[in-house]
């Protein structure tokens, strides 16, 4: 991994854009892993349908990630003649074959035994150097990466890079970059900037309990959060985890939590909860591949359901899934502003694939607007309601500590006060309160993005944006015009800018991946496409690729 | 997250109990064990001197979870079992807030036992107060996990057969740092280790034997059970352990008291967003 990170962060430094995806193996910690890297001079949101060069650091276990790194007869592989073969899984893909020595030429017996073999490092100049990146570039990166390592550690890897760099000089595989300008870019994960948007809507209590692949997201939170003042509790379980959320975020301060999968299964009933006793929270689900323990490691968009309806009674809540890994961080902060505004549960449907993706992004991307939590607007003295019925659906709560305005937050059927009573009318108007908040639910120019104006649409969310995207450029480029839709908002469905990017489509898909049609359903069930519209589902863990979705299209 | 009202422990005039009452008529039973807790509880908040605002009650469900609503005070009633989570959470975020939980046995050693466990652990300065009647009033009388193996019930006749959980012992051993228990029909009693658990550091834990007289009308008995016993252990779990072990279940007082260091307020912001988000540039 530490290649690929060095490799994709010197790109950056010379102006590229690029993405990181990493395979890792079943077992949780070391063992066989690969890291996908792509670079290009124009920004890059999906996984490409072939790979230009594949470098074997060894063939351990490789045929496990094959079918994830796509190959063919004019891809190159570069491998060490003292790992043998190129097993039967990579070579059938006929790619052209380099055999080249990787063990570091200076190193001793001793330095090997305790500093471990530099391949890694080799192999990464021998790379930089096909592309044309300069050795300065990397030099910084590998500072960056290392940093806190030793200076023998340094050294040792240092001389290594330089040897690839020289090595790659008497190869001539015609993979040079075309040149580009160095521009600030960012480089981050799409879990990271899901934390730093939620920092910046006002996060600054989370609870949670670790799970991948949402766990280095919050690794990442917390000793930030402590920068800010702020803290991370580390529950004892995810029914723990949303419920100290929920107790944070009445105390006035925003709060999120952060799970995947099987966490959000054991939050559902305090979803319920947020919903009816009227708490903000933000929840970030990183789907992985389901149901039950399913694949930990790797993407899937299948829990658009359980977080969409998941619940039992009316619950209705906003679900929210970034585009890309950019838009991670404007997804998130985006979210805290509607929890906060909406005295809500908001869920955000992240994956694996962005999550754990490390992209080059324009830092400069437009943030929304603060909206914040009503805690006035009561007179004093009165018997305060906290669950009014009045115009406004959204009723104030004040914070605990202020004087006057006690108020206890109910999760049963509940009378304006909140003192719980069991008839049908506190029952039917506090559930018409509720509904009317997403009712008039009013999402702007963030409810999604159109791209194109082809025809036939692709109605898709989240990581399945990017490919998409691709798909429909090389379709449009082909003749037959293709637009995307990317919805950011899931629930409640944005009707208006819905319908408005649908104009003119003749035809309409749904592409998301998971088996059951999840969203095709959910958009169709609510009259929110035409009945005409055709639905592309499939689970993962692999991604949509451009072919595949233009193939279907075809 | 600090820029927090008023705080402190004072107060302009003396409160009485009645500035802590709602007014809201309880749901409970005539006779039930839980008005005497609403009763110490709300003598307790007036000996103890923070104004109603600076109190949050937080509870789960059951018969005995209905209190906050019957008080003044700021308060939040959750799902079942899981009213420590929510505390914790509140507590850690808000810590000048006066903090307290409130709940049946089987909302807090059943379904909130793994929370119980935890939030002893955790050691954040709140207290917790369970309505022990050792049998779930609310869904109409079954066996909890404190109940009397060879109590007769519809879902469990002849008896459950279990032998009950010993919510004391759990507590010590889990790193409570204050463990007591009450009586519901010795309201002033309870208030004074009310009073003591919220002024004590760290977790505070109070068993309270609260009859339900509907469903367990046996436990009018109780009153003549119960007895003071001052025998306090600071420190030594181990034997505190042992001594509620040995206890018949009706020794009422502290228990015991620990020195842990309760869990710190969060520290104060030292760097600006900006700075957070440097690590992440690359490039001129
Ligand atoms: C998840 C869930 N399961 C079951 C119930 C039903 N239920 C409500 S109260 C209760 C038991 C209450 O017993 P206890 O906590 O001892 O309180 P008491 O009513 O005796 O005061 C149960 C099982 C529920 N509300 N939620
Ligand atoms: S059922 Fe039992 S616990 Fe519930 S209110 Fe009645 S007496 Fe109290």
């Amino acid at each position: 991994m530490t290649a690929g990170t060095v490799f994709l962060r010197a790109a950056a430094q010379a102006g590229y854009y690029g993405l990181m995806t990493q395979l890792f193996g079943p077992q949780v910690r070391g063992g066989e892993a690969a890291a996908l890297v792509q670079i290009s001079t124009a920004p890059i949101e999906c996984q490409p349908d072939r790979f230009d060069l594949f470098v074997a650091l060894d063939w351990d276990k490789v045929e496990q990630f094959a079918p994830e790194i796509p190959l063919d007869q004019s891809s190159t592989i570069i491998s060490n003649p003292a790992d043998g073969a190129v097993p039967a899984s990579i070579a059938k893909s006929k790619a052209r074959l380099i055999s080249l020595s990787m063990n570091d030429p200076g190193a001793t017996r001793l330095d090997k035994a305790l500093r471990g073999k530099r391949t890694n490092m080799f192999a990464t100049g021998v790379v930089a150097g096909l592309v044309g990146l300069r050795a300065e570039n990397l030099r910084i990166a590998l500072a960056q990466v290392m940093v806190g390592k030793n200076v023998d550690v340094m050294e040792a890897n240092t001389t290594a890079l330089a040897a690839g760099i020289k090595a790659a000089t008497a190869l001539e595989l015609g993979f040079k970059l075309e040149p580009t300008r160095e521009m600030p870019r960012w480089l981050i994960t799409g879990n990271q900037a899901i934390g730093l948007g939620a920092l910046r809507g006002g996060v600054r209590f989370v609870g949670c309990y670790p799970i991948t692949p949402a766990t280095d997201l919050v690794e990442w939170l917390a000793p930030e959060l402590q920068k800010l003042g702020g803290r991370l509790a580390l529950a004892e379980d995810e029914l723990a985890s949303i419920n100290m959320t929920l107790g944070a975020s009445y105390g006035g301060v925003p709060a999120m939590t952060v799970t995947s999968g099987p966490g959000l299964s054991l939050m559902v009933e305090t979803i319920g909860l947020a919903v009816a006793a009227e708490v903000p929270a933000v929840l970030i689900d990183v789907m992985r591949a389901g149901p039950s323990t399913g694949i930990p490691s790797k993407t899937e968009q299948s829990d658009v359901n359980i977080a969409i309806y998941g619940s039992h009674g009316d619950a209705p809540r906003v679900v929210l899934a970034p585009m890309s890994v950019g838009d991670c961080m404007t997804t998130a902060e985006w979210a805290v502003y509607l929890a906060e505004s909406l005295q809500s549960p908001v869920i955000v449907l992240s994956d694996q694939a962005l999550g754990q993706a490390q992209a080059v992004v324009d830092p400069g991307l437009a943030r929304p607007k603060p909206l914040r939590r009503r805690t006035n607007g009561v007179s004093p003295g009165a018997q305060f309601k906290r669950y009014a019925i009045a115009a406004d659906p959204v009723t104030p709560m004040p914070r605990p500590g202020s004087p006057g305005y006690q108020w206890v937050g109910e999760g049963l059927t509940h009378n304006e006060v909140g003192i719980p009573v069991g008839g049908a009318g506190a029952h039917v108007a506090q559930i018409n309160k509720r509904a009317k908040k997403f009712d008039q639910f009013e999402p702007g120019e963030w409810w999604g993005q159109t791209w194109g104006q082809g025809d036939t649409a692709i109605l898709t969310f989240g990581s399945s944006v990017g490919p998409a995207r691709e798909a429909a450029q090389r379709l449009t480029g082909a003749g037959r015009p293709t637009r995307v839709i990317g919805l950011r908002v899931l629930s409640p469905i944005p009707r208006q800018a819905l319908a408005q990017a649908l104009k003119g489509a003749r035809r309409v898909v749904v592409l998301e991946q998971n088996h059951g049609a999840q969203l095709y359903r959910h958009l169709l069930g609510n009259k929110a496409v035409p009945v005409t519209t055709e639905s592309i589902a499939r689970p993962g863990p692999l991604p949509f690729r451009p072919a595949e979705i233009a193939a279907h299209l075809a | 997250m600090n820029d927090v009202t008023a705080t402190e422990a004072h107060c302009v005039r003396a409160l009485a109990a009645k500035d802590f009452m709602s007014g809201a008529h309880p749901i409970w039973c005539p006779g039930c064990g839980d008005y005497g807790v609403l009763a110490g509880l709300e003598r307790a908040l007036a000996l103890h001197g923070r104004p109603p605002h600076e109190v949050a009650l937080i509870s789960g469900i059951g018969c005995s979870s209905r209190l906050p609503a019957y008080t003044n005070c700021y308060g939040f009633h959750g799902v079942h079992g899981r009213a420590l989570a929510f505390a914790t959470g509140l507590k850690l975020a808000r810590p000048d807030l006066e903090v307290i939980t409130v709940g049946g046995d089987g909302d807090g050693y059943s379904i909130g036992g793994n929370h119980f466990i935890h939030a002893c652990r955790r050691n954040v300065d709140m207290l917790y107060i369970v309505m022990d009647n050792r049998v779930y009033g609310m869904t109409k009388g079954q066996p909890s996990p404190t109940t009397e193996p060879d109590w007769d019930s519809e879902i469990a006749p002849g008896g459950i057969g279990l032998r009950p959980f010993n919510p004391l012992a759990v507590a010590v051993a889990s790193g409570a740092n204050f463990v007591a228990r009450a009586f519901a029909g010795q309201p002033d009693h309870l208030a004074q280790l009310v009073v003591e658990g919220i002024r004590w550091p760290g977790f505070a834990f109070i068993e309270v034997l609260s009859p339900c007289i509907t469903f367990r009308p046996e436990q009018f008995d109780w009153k003549a059970k119960v007895r003071h016993d001052e025998a306090m252990i600071q420190n030594d779990r181990a034997a505190a352990i042992a001594a509620t072990l040995a206890d018949d279940g009706f020794n009422l007082g502290v228990v015991f008291k620990g020195e842990r260091a309760a869990v710190t307020k969060p520290s104060q912001p030292i760097a600006p967003l900006s700075d957070i988000e440097r690590q992440f540039t690359v490039g001129t």
